[in-house]
């Protein structure tokens, strides 16, 4: 899939020069520098590295170029790219106020944090929690080009390329419609390509049969919110898309809108689940399926489910030595390392009084019900119900798509998690609805 | 690293100080949200609001009862200058009624 690269570029993180292969993620070149800190968490100055490398969790953000906060998972490496990580004190692998951790080990409400105290002593503490809480400094120069929006108005819009989008796209485009479909990643396939069994052909085909549909698709297109009273022009009906894309925000209005936005990966609950070396199990089978990469020695799968079981197998194959935890006959009760994951206890739900076993593991796939991507369609004012089985909350829908608010429709993990395979199914139903 | 169950990993919020909230009678994941300033930091709830509406049903508050807090845009991190560059039209067709101009030297 991805070619070998032997022509290195170098970049540097915090001054320090590493070496990268052109156009790979910024993650990726810092894996593969043995660097897994990307940063400090903003209360108790935890070590942060990345989890879900999707573009959605809050876990990899870094100046870049002297601009904050952005997403190294998202962000191709480019030759002398300037990288420092961000609110660590003097550095993100030793941070002095990681003692903060320390002297709250049962965590500190910062909202009423020395409010009691005495005046003086309450104004000197604010200065310092300020001192230590933060993300990021203002850009080192400020924006001098500002690209001007866009207005597009189409019949129907589909947001999220992975297999329910892309499926739905095709099927209503088939269906006669005039379809636009908006991707976030830089290549369109969702979790497709995350899925080590068929997913990147799946993938591959499904954008094929779009394009051959007629959709138009438009990655690195991030749709940042439903506007319900916006009109780009005053020739278009109320209610417009934001969508960033690499040259300014293009505003798309359209007759029907069909949210195909997925699911969140989600961490599960055990003692020090934020150690780096600790990722979504999408996150290592993205890695795995677009790169042919394994960023550690000893692979751990957590969970149980098909999606675990694949990934574990995919694992193997590539010749690693993997231990699967499935969470529920055998729980994760401890982690250690500090600049990244060493090794995992593991208690049995047989034996509970005897010790947890520690087994070694610098890299943890973490498989948890992820959880619908519901933000668009509820602002958009579709309902939403909560249940567990189905990864949260979830867009309610009829069987044809439909939400509660007409002419808006919702297909895939954002109706209720259901894996690829049936998110391809519902995804062409649904868009022969939504093109009617 | 002192112990810790992170819920939200953007604002470092504690499993403990989730449950300590739900012991307190909160009883909405907003008012979880509130109290603890979970779901307040780049990723928006993304990562931890499933947690706490799991938790919440676990107490024992109905599902149909279970509410998310309000999504609020922009949905990912974006620099202000593209927003800098949007234009729209009038919310509506009606002629906005002009401002009197600011009076000089007045109150």
């Amino acid at each position: 899939m991805t070619a070998p690269h032997d022509d290195k570029i170098e970049f540097t993180l915090d001054g320090r020069k590493l070496r990268a292969s052109p156009g790979q993620p910024l993650t990726s070149a810092l894996f593969a520098n043995d660097t897994w800190i990307i940063g400090r968490s903003v209360k108790y100055h935890r070590p942060r590295a990345p989890f879900c490398l999707a573009g959605s969790c809050g876990a990899c953000l870094v100046r870049i170029d002297g601009r904050p906060n952005l997403r190294a998972c998202t962000t191709p490496v480019v030759a002398g790219m300037r990288v420092e990580r961000q609110n660590a004190y003097p550095s993100a692998a030793l941070d002095v106020f990681g003692a903060t951790d320390f002297f709250f080990p049962h965590g500190m409400d910062h909202h009423t944090f020395f409010t009691s105290a005495p005046r003086p002593v309450h104004a000197v503490m604010q200065k310092i929690a300020r001192q230590l809480a933060g993300l990021g400094r203002l850009p080192d120069e400020r924006a001098v080009e500002i690209p001007p929006a866009r207005a597009r108005r189409v019949t129907l819009v589909v947001v999220g390329g992975g297999p329910a989008g892309l499926a739905a796209a095709a099927a209503a485009a088939r269906a006669g419609r005039e379809v636009l479909l908006l991707e976030q990643a830089s290549v369109a396939g969702g979790s497709l390509l995350a899925d080590p069994r068929d997913g990147p052909t799946r993938a591959a085909r499904l954008m094929a049969d779009a394009r051959s549909a007629g959709v138009e698709i438009v990655t690195g297109a991030t749709v940042l919110a439903y506007y319900p009273e916006d009109r780009a022009t005053e020739a278009d009906p109320p209610g417009l898309l934001a969508v960033a894309t690499a040259d300014g925000i293009v505003l798309v209005s359209a007759e029907r809108f069909v949210y195909a936005t997925g699911s969140y990966d989600q961490n599960a609950l055990f003692p020090d689940n934020d150690r780096p070396g600790i990722v979504s199990a999408r996150a290592l089978g993205r890695l795995l399926v677009t790169e042919r990469a394994v960023p550690g020695k000893r692979p751990a799968v957590l969970g149980q489910g098909p999606y675990a079981r694949a990934l574990g197998d995919a694992l193997a194959a590539h010749g690693a030595d993997v231990t699967r935890i499935d969470g529920i006959d055998e729980q994760i009760v401890g982690t250690l390392g500090h600049k990244r994951l060493r090794a995992i206890e593991v208690a049995s739900r047989a034996e509970p009084d005897r010790r947890p076993r520690r087994v070694p593991c610098d890299l943890l796939a973490v498989a948890a019900l992820p959880a619908p991507a519901t933000e668009l369609p509820r602002e958009h004012g579709c309902a939403v119900r909560w249940e567990a089985s189905l990864g949260g909350f979830h867009v309610t829908t009829y069987a044809d798509g439909r939400s509660s608010v007409p002419g808006v429709y919702a297909v895939g993990d954002v109706a209720g998690f259901l894996g690829t395979d049936a998110a391809e199914q519902a995804g062409a139903r649904v868009g022969r609805s939504a093109a009617r | 690293m002192s112990e810790k169950i992170i819920v939200c990993r953007c604002e470092d919020v504690t499993l403990a100080e989730v449950q300590h909230a739900i012991e307190l009678a909160y009883t909405t994941v907003e008012e979880v949200k509130r109290l603890t300033g979970l779901g307040t930091g780049p990723c928006q709830g993304k990562e931890c609001q499933a947690h706490v509406a799991r938790l919440l049903e676990h107490a024992g508050i109905a599902p149909e009862a279970l509410r998310p807090f309000t999504a609020r845009p922009p949905f990912a991190p974006t620099p202000l200058r593209l927003f800098a560059g949007v234009t729209v039209a009038a919310p509506d067709a009606a002629p906005v009624a002009p401002k009197a101009p600011p009076r000089r030297g007045g109150a």
